[in-house]
């Protein structure tokens, strides 16, 4: 049984030491940027962006949530901070004891220009702020320069590894301190007499710069696996994919999994937590077929009754939630898929690019081409021009939903949707 | 008694077919064609004063050719623009659709008539559209739909479907009171309960495409080579869009045997461009073509490829696309295409 340890951050600051004082984090810029410092790196940066900030935060690569578990960083962010491998002790790893405590309502953000990401923006003011998770917290933003020659792939590692020591370095000062709050979260496991109902969390597996990791390894080429929801939470699931920015999950979303979190909150009342299985998103149709009845059978073989679906990414992404949700329901098991619509910008146009053919519960988490008008912003970070528009990132504009970071909310966790006018 | 003007296309006013379909846009007096039985079941008042006509290919592929038509059409004054039945023919009902959105941006009434899969149909610009069958078979029962439709229009009541308005009703944002997440909960555990009709998303109207005669002598044809893989020169002088294009480009192949690795370069933000960038060819076969050429299995090599972003590409954008190459290779004479998808 999992422990999480909250403390709700409730105001940020920069000083000479990184401490955590009455939900006041104040964060030594000097220590931050050397966590963060390698050869691939000419230089770091970090500051903070809050919510209600005429702020805007452009080409968002990744967003990690501060946990920690104890010094050094042990027990989170397995692969990368510490050894790889199930880490809980109930899939017969070694058990990492001890709470996990999570900096609720502040995020480390990396931000700047990698070749072939999709420039992801997000506005801590304004329509933009309410429809990203990343609105409303605290972020402690890194913004890097490369080293001269250095390479891509090695820039891109040092920010993921720079980005996780530090979101642990912020936890581990709170390691001492009271929490507001203490959750137990459940273990997944049947309930006599209730359904038993899990989550197929498909992770995007499209090659470099396009992958998500688990514990440490891309998961790309993987089969699909069952995973100790609790791992996730200690960030056994990094993303290091920059595709479309509205049907991203970066890792601060899988550390909060919006799915296992929703059948947690009901486990025991009116169904059971069957468990999690990360399956990965292959890119050809006889690979995501295989995929699909593979996952299928894995979530038969553990018991589960129904099954919620979940994507990464764009229109392909679609086929490997329909897929899969015809799978299930192939071998008698409920399937609800969530799908992100792509219906044009008027709403008129097909809401799904490929649609399950057995299976028909779907649940719609918005219009990746609904336009939002934003407001001018007094500063930006991240850049200093918005080069989807080719316009300073600090002017008014207008954008799809599809810039605005996690606003799909692939995983459920936002509000959120699109219904037929009457 | 109410003005009508009538758009038709080259073949329904007797011009001709393809051979005639870059026939640019004309007025005539009066009703021509299917516009005499229309003219006929609307009565003695409401007249058919014009009819207006363009062949497909200059209307669906020429910029200019929507605002000339209006033009065309606003020298009658009509109270109301009449466009098609256009059935499932794509350029047509592409033109027709744009003609009733151009005479309702000129203040005019409009109104087309389409098969409900007609591509043309995103493109009406809010002005109505009815249905019509598939084929110009069903001739009969499309002006029967559509006079009616006319006569209430000009009347001045709102079509409905009952009129066979067709288009999607719109599906809009909004914020729900709970997330998605505990939203699929109960939509499992509804589901559980064995309702299999409980779901937040209908499912999608996709087009069927008859797929056109095979060539019978590749020997004599022109084909193109086309992709969706965003190869464009190396600096993409013509902006294309990584994602969500609004637009496709057109670069010349002329006296070029191959893409260079670092002249070329996809700029595509859907899948890692590495390997191609290493050698453009996985993109866009111009070697494979040029010996296809040179060996005589196809007559000739279209002198220019057209290229896209197929990446979060919007179903109405991709029809729009699919319509103007389609017009475009038939205009410039090309007979086949390969198009690359990534």
């Amino acid at each position: 049984m999992l422990i999480r340890s909250i403390h709700t951050v409730r105001g940020v600051g920069t000083g000479g030491a990184t401490e955590w004082r009455d939900g006041t984090l104040t964060v030594s810029a000097e220590e931050a940027q050397a966590l963060v410092a390698a050869p691939s790196l000419a230089g770091v940066k970090v500051s903070w962006a809050s919510p209600g900030d005429a702020v805007r935060i452009v080409k968002v690569l990744d967003v990690v949530e501060p946990r920690s578990k104890g010094p050094g960083g042990g027990g989170v962010f397995p692969g990368w901070l510490g050894p790889s491998g199930p880490r809980s002790g109930r899939l017969g790893g070694p058990a990492v004891e001890g709470p996990t405590h999570v900096l609720r309502g502040a995020a480390v953000v990396v931000a700047g220009y990698l070749p072939r990401a999709q420039e992801a923006v997000i506005d801590m003011s304004g329509p933009a702020a309410e429809l990203s998770p990343f609105g409303s917290t605290h972020n402690l933003v890194i913004e890097f320069t490369p080293a001269p020659d250095a390479d891509w792939a090695d820039v891109d590692d040092a920010l993921r590894r720079g980005s996780l020591a530090l979101a642990a370095r912020l936890a581990e000062a709170a390691l001492d301190a009271p929490p507001d709050e203490e959750e137990t979260v459940p273990d997944p496991g049947p309930v006599e007499g209730l359904p038993r109902i899990g989550a197929v969390t498909n992770l995007q597996t499209q090659g470099v710069f396009k992958d998500v990791f688990v514990r440490g390894e891309s998961f790309n080429g993987q089969a699909p696996a069952l995973i100790d929801p609790a791992e996730i939470d200690d960030g056994a699931v990094v993303s290091g994919q920059f595709g479309h920015p509205s049907l991203r999950n970066p890792t601060w979303v899988h550390q909060n999994h919006p799915i296992a979190g929703a059948l947690r909150a009901r486990h025991g009342k009116d169904l059971a937590f069957a468990g999690v299985v990360l399956s990965p998103e292959p890119v050809s149709a006889s690979e995501k077929a295989r995929i699909s009845a593979a996952a299928a059978q894995l979530c038969a073989e553990a018991g589960f009754e129904a099954v919620i679906v979940t994507k990464e990414g764009g229109g392909n992404a679609d086929a490997d939630v329909a897929l899969k949700m015809d799978a299930l329901e192939d071998l008698g098991i409920a399937a609800v898929g969530l799908f992100a619509e792509m219906a044009g910008p008027d709403g008129t146009g097909p809401p799904i690019v490929v649609a399950p053919e057995k299976a028909t519960a779907m649940v719609s988490t918005g219009n990746y081409d609904t336009r939002l008008d934003l407001p001018e912003m007094e500063r930006s970070l991240g850049g200093e021009e918005l080069a989807l528009l080719g316009v300073p990132a600090t002017s008014a504009m207008q954008l799809p939903t599809a810039v605005i970071l996690a606003s799909l909310g692939c995983l459920g966790g936002g509000r959120l949707t699109c219904a037929q006018e009457a | 008694m109410a003005r009508i003007v009538h758009y038709l296309n080259q073949f329904f006013i007797g011009a001709g077919g393809e051979d005639a379909a870059a026939q640019p846009p004309s007025s005539q007096a009066g009703a021509v064609g299917p516009g005499r039985r229309l003219a006929q079941l609307l009565g003695d008042e409401h007249e058919i004063v014009a009819t207006v006509s363009c062949g497909d290919d200059d209307a669906a592929g020429r910029p200019e050719a929507i605002a000339e038509i209006v033009a065309l059409i606003a020298e009658h004054q009509p109270d109301l623009v009449v466009a098609g039945p256009a059935f499932t023919s794509g350029r047509y009902g592409l033109a027709c659709a744009r003609v009733a959105a151009g005479a309702k941006a000129a203040g005019l009434g409009a109104v087309a008539a389409m098969h409900p899969d007609n591509p043309g149909l995103d493109e009406a610009g809010g002005a109505p559209v009815v249905a019509s069958g598939e084929a110009a078979r069903l001739m009969g029962p499309a002006l029967d739909t559509l006079s009616a439709a006319v006569k209430k229009l000009l009347a001045g009541e709102v079509l409905t479907d009952a009129d066979g308005l067709v288009g999607l009703a719109p599906r809009r944002p909004r914020m729900a009171e709970r997330t998605a997440a505990e939203r699929a909960v109960d939509l499992a555990l509804t589901r559980l309960g064995g309702d299999r009709d409980a779901t937040e998303v209908p499912l999608p109207r996709f087009d069927r495409v008859t797929p056109a005669p095979p060539i019978e002598d590749l020997r004599d044809a022109t084909l193109a080579i086309l992709t969706e893989g965003a190869l464009v020169p190396d600096g993409n002088p013509g902006a294309l869009e990584s994602a969500r294009a609004t637009k496709w480009l057109r670069y010349s192949l002329e006296g070029r045997d191959e893409l260079k690795p670092g002249e070329w370069r996809s700029v595509h933000g859907g899948f890692s461009t590495v390997w191609a960038n290493e050698d453009p060819h996985r993109i866009l076969p111009l070697d494979a073509a040029r010996r296809l050429e040179r060996d005589g299995a196809i007559g000739r090599l279209y002198q220019e490829y057209l290229v896209t972003a197929g990446n979060g590409t919007s179903v109405a954008n991709a029809r729009r696309f699919g319509v103007e190459w389609a017009a475009d290779l038939r205009h410039s004479g090309a007979r086949a295409a390969i198009l690359t998808a990534t």
